[in-house]
């Protein structure tokens, strides 16, 4: 038997019939195929190839303006781009995976940055960026990337939310300007609410999806906030009034949509004001960019009703980060310089419908008048405390707890004493 | 014989790699990762022994986890089962036109899960879904019920959506089951005067034990799990309470404040165990080996 092993003339057909030549053919091609495959990996232009993950903002836009982005950067000398576009919901997950894997990207987007700081996987801005590209940003965004005093997050794009009301509504509930305070705003969302019909005055998403920014942005304007100075607040007695009075939206004056706590955001809230059915909602410049598109609803945009001498609003600025690994700096730095270099950010950030983090991109931006509201609005935002890593974790307790407080029989001093006490402990 | 062997090997050998890629290394990668501590970036900080284990323990959540997961598992295999043995039975019998229901049959069964627990969000929804609608305008409903909402109904909700996509293959094995009984048994029991009932109870169903019992471990295996449908329907509402152990087990490492991979880990770990009982529990007390002994013994 052995000897057939070294006779192939009984070893091919009869024996070992899966190993013809046939097979051993496909074999090699195989490995020619994998060969060839790594020689690839290699790039064109010198170096091993870049991993660059980046968010889905949307189906559109984000493949081909990066796809077109990876390909010029190849063209211009730099190593090919391992590009890979992954939606919200999984993008932590994965993420996750590769650092577990020992396989980080090179260039991730994110909406947060600083616990990637704080494990030392990020080079600060200085090694990766040129000078001119660092000073453009604004100056409030710049201050949201720093950790520890250093620039981690190098902004990406940003979006600022606004008082979205339906003018049609208003009219027909004699309403004449969006309200300015609190009073006005449960007044406005009564008389919405009294027309019947299944419309809704206010409809107030705190499901799990978003919740942490619709709460910041009630929290700020009733005179609380997340932090003082270094110290958690998120139990302050202002925070407590404020998420009563959410609560009492819900369940007293029942001018909110049904289970407020258990409503998204996307398929919730902005649903239900892109069907016409809810007089306001806070929305942001993607659900205008929709609501032109369908033509369905006559809307206004308006700052936010407000218990403060000015109203105040959420900013949220998403992060790039350059991740530190071997022999990388150089074409991670090439890869962020192309994507600094003005046009190329404005171009995607104005195609995504998001607002600009650099000073050049404010200029060339102003132009448009649609985006005048949420451009004014800009300056004066307010940004979650992203800059903590333990924000990371009070985040998603805030998403996944926030919204109990407003169910019925809910008790706001008690989901937020339980926030407190876990952002404490955090780290 | 030593060429024999190695013969042997090579035709093995694709097999054993998939196996050994796709079930074992993975078996090992969770049981290692489950003795792990990461940071919230995915960082291995070292080992931690059976701590993940024992904080596992203390997680407040947990009894009512487990409670929703029994719960699921239990009431979306029964229910799919009964109606299952009633769809194989009619299935069974011959009539115009059933060819065209046995494929329609397969329809839950070919699509996404995704898909199809998103479709049933927008059924559900209290707002735009077709369930309120049909429901107040048959005046079964006084007004609308905010299905994926409130407590009282989430699990309900989910359960139809969880039998619903299990029915197809259920049926199926017990069609085939119903396929594989001789038809002289059924003419001998109508010469000594059986009753339909009697005929159905007494050789029907013991003759059908072999394809129930897969047919309920198997369920067992995928409802428990099922990720897509409990995740999709459920993701509106926050905390814990309406979790499985499998979207709990996502949600430690991925969604909650704890991001806590190796918690999740061990969790994964405790639920590979607790099916594995399960099934042993339920194998041992139906009695696989009589299923076969009644098969034999009576056909």
């Amino acid at each position: 038997m052995s000897r057939c092993i070294d006779d192939l003339e009984c070893g091919s057909s009869r024996r070992w019939p899966g190993l013809d030549t046939g097979w051993l053919r496909l074999l090699a091609a195989l490995v020619a195929v994998a060969a060839l495959a790594v020689a690839c990996d290699r790039g064109a232009g010198g170096g091993p190839a870049i991993t660059v993950v980046i968010a889905d903002y949307s189906k559109d836009h984000t493949r081909p303006f990066w796809q077109a982005l990876a390909e010029r950067y190849t063209k211009q000398g730099g190593p090919k781009v391992d590009l890979r576009i992954i939606d919200w919901n999984s993008i932590d997950q994965q993420v996750s995976t590769m650092i577990q894997n020992n396989q980080p990207p090179d260039v991730l987007n994110l909406n947060s940055f600083s616990s990637y700081a704080r494990d030392g996987l990020l080079y600060p801005a200085d090694d990766v960026l040129s000078p001119t590209t660092r000073d453009d940003f604004l100056e409030a965004f710049a201050r949201g990337g720093q950790y520890q005093g250093k620039l981690y997050g190098l902004p990406i794009l940003s979006s600022a939310r606004a008082f979205f009301y339906n003018r049609d509504l208003f009219a027909r509930a004699g309403l004449e300007t969006p309200p300015k305070t609190w009073n006005d705003f449960v007044q406005a969302a009564k008389k919405i609410q009294a027309l019947g019909g299944g419309v809704i005055g206010y409809a107030l998403p705190l499901g799990p999806e978003e919740a942490q920014a619709e709460w910041a942005i009630w929290m700020w304007n009733g005179g609380g906030d997340w932090k003082t100075g270094d110290a958690w607040t998120i139990n302050s007695e202002a925070n407590v009034r404020t998420l009563g009075f959410l609560a009492d939206l819900a369940n007293r004056h029942r001018v909110t949509q049904v289970n407020p706590g258990k409503t998204n955001r996307t398929d919730g809230a902005f649903q239900l004001f892109k069907d016409g059915k809810v007089g306001m909602v806070i929305g942001f410049s993607p659900l205008a960019k929709q609501l032109d598109a369908e033509g369905k609803v006559k809307y206004g945009v308006a700052e936010m009703p407000t218990t403060l001498d000015k109203p105040v609003t959420l900013g949220v600025e998403d992060y790039l980060m350059a991740f530190k690994k071997k022999d990388n700096r150089e074409a991670v730095k090439k890869f962020l310089d192309l994507y600094y270099q003005p046009d190329n950010i404005t171009k995607w950030i104005t195609a995504e419908g998001f607002l600009p983090v650099t000073k050049s991109g404010l200029e060339r931006m102003r132009a448009n008048s649609a985006l005048k509201p949420y451009l004014d609005a800009l300056p004066n935002a307010r940004l979650a405390p992203t800059t903590d890593p333990a924000w990371d974790r009070v985040k998603l307790d805030v998403q996944q707890n926030i919204g109990l407080a407003v169910q019925p029989g809910g008790n706001s001093k008690q989901v937020l004493d339980q926030l407190q006490q876990n952002a404490v402990a955090a780290k | 014989m030593r060429g024999r062997r190695w013969e042997a090997l090579l035709w093995l050998g694709p097999s054993l790699a998939l196996i050994g890629g796709v079930v074992f290394y993975p078996a090992v990668a969770l049981v290692g990762a489950s003795l792990g501590r990461y940071s919230i970036t995915g960082v291995y900080q070292g080992s931690v022994g059976a701590d993940n284990y024992a904080r596992l323990l203390q997680q407040p959540a947990l009894p009512v986890v487990l409670v929703n997961t029994a719960v699921w598992v239990a009431v979306v295999v029964g229910i799919t089962v009964v109606i299952s043995l009633g769809l194989a039975q009619l299935l069974n019998e011959d009539f115009p036109g059933r060819a065209l229901v046995r494929w329609a049959l397969i329809v839950p069964w070919a699509a996404s899960l995704i898909m199809t627990s998103k479709l049933f969000v927008w059924i559900y929804d209290y707002y735009f879904g077709a369930l309120n609608a049909l429901l107040t305008s048959l005046r079964v409903l006084p007004q609308p019920v905010d299905w994926l909402g409130e407590d009282a109904t989430v699990m309900g909700a989910m359960i139809a959506v969880g039998v619903f996509v299990s029915l197809p293959f259920t049926t199926y094995v017990l069609l085939a089951g119903l396929a594989s009984i001789p038809g002289d048994v059924y003419e001998a029991a109508r010469v000594d005067g059986a009753s339909r009932w009697a005929t159905y109870r007494r050789l029907t169903l013991p003759l059908l034990k072999p394809a129930l019992l897969v047919a309920v471990v198997l369920n067992a295996i995928y409802v428990f799990n099922s990720f897509p449908i409990v995740w999709t329907l459920n993701d509106r509402n926050p905390g814990f309470a309406h979790d499985t152990m499998v979207t709990y087990m996502y949600k430690i490492a991925f969604k909650s404040a704890l991001r806590d991979v190796g918690l999740a880990a061990a969790l994964g770990v405790v639920n590979v165990a607790l099916i594995l009982l399960a099934v042993l529990a339920y194998l041992r007390t139906v009695r696989w080996d009589d299923g076969d002994a009644a098969v034999s013994g009576r056909a």
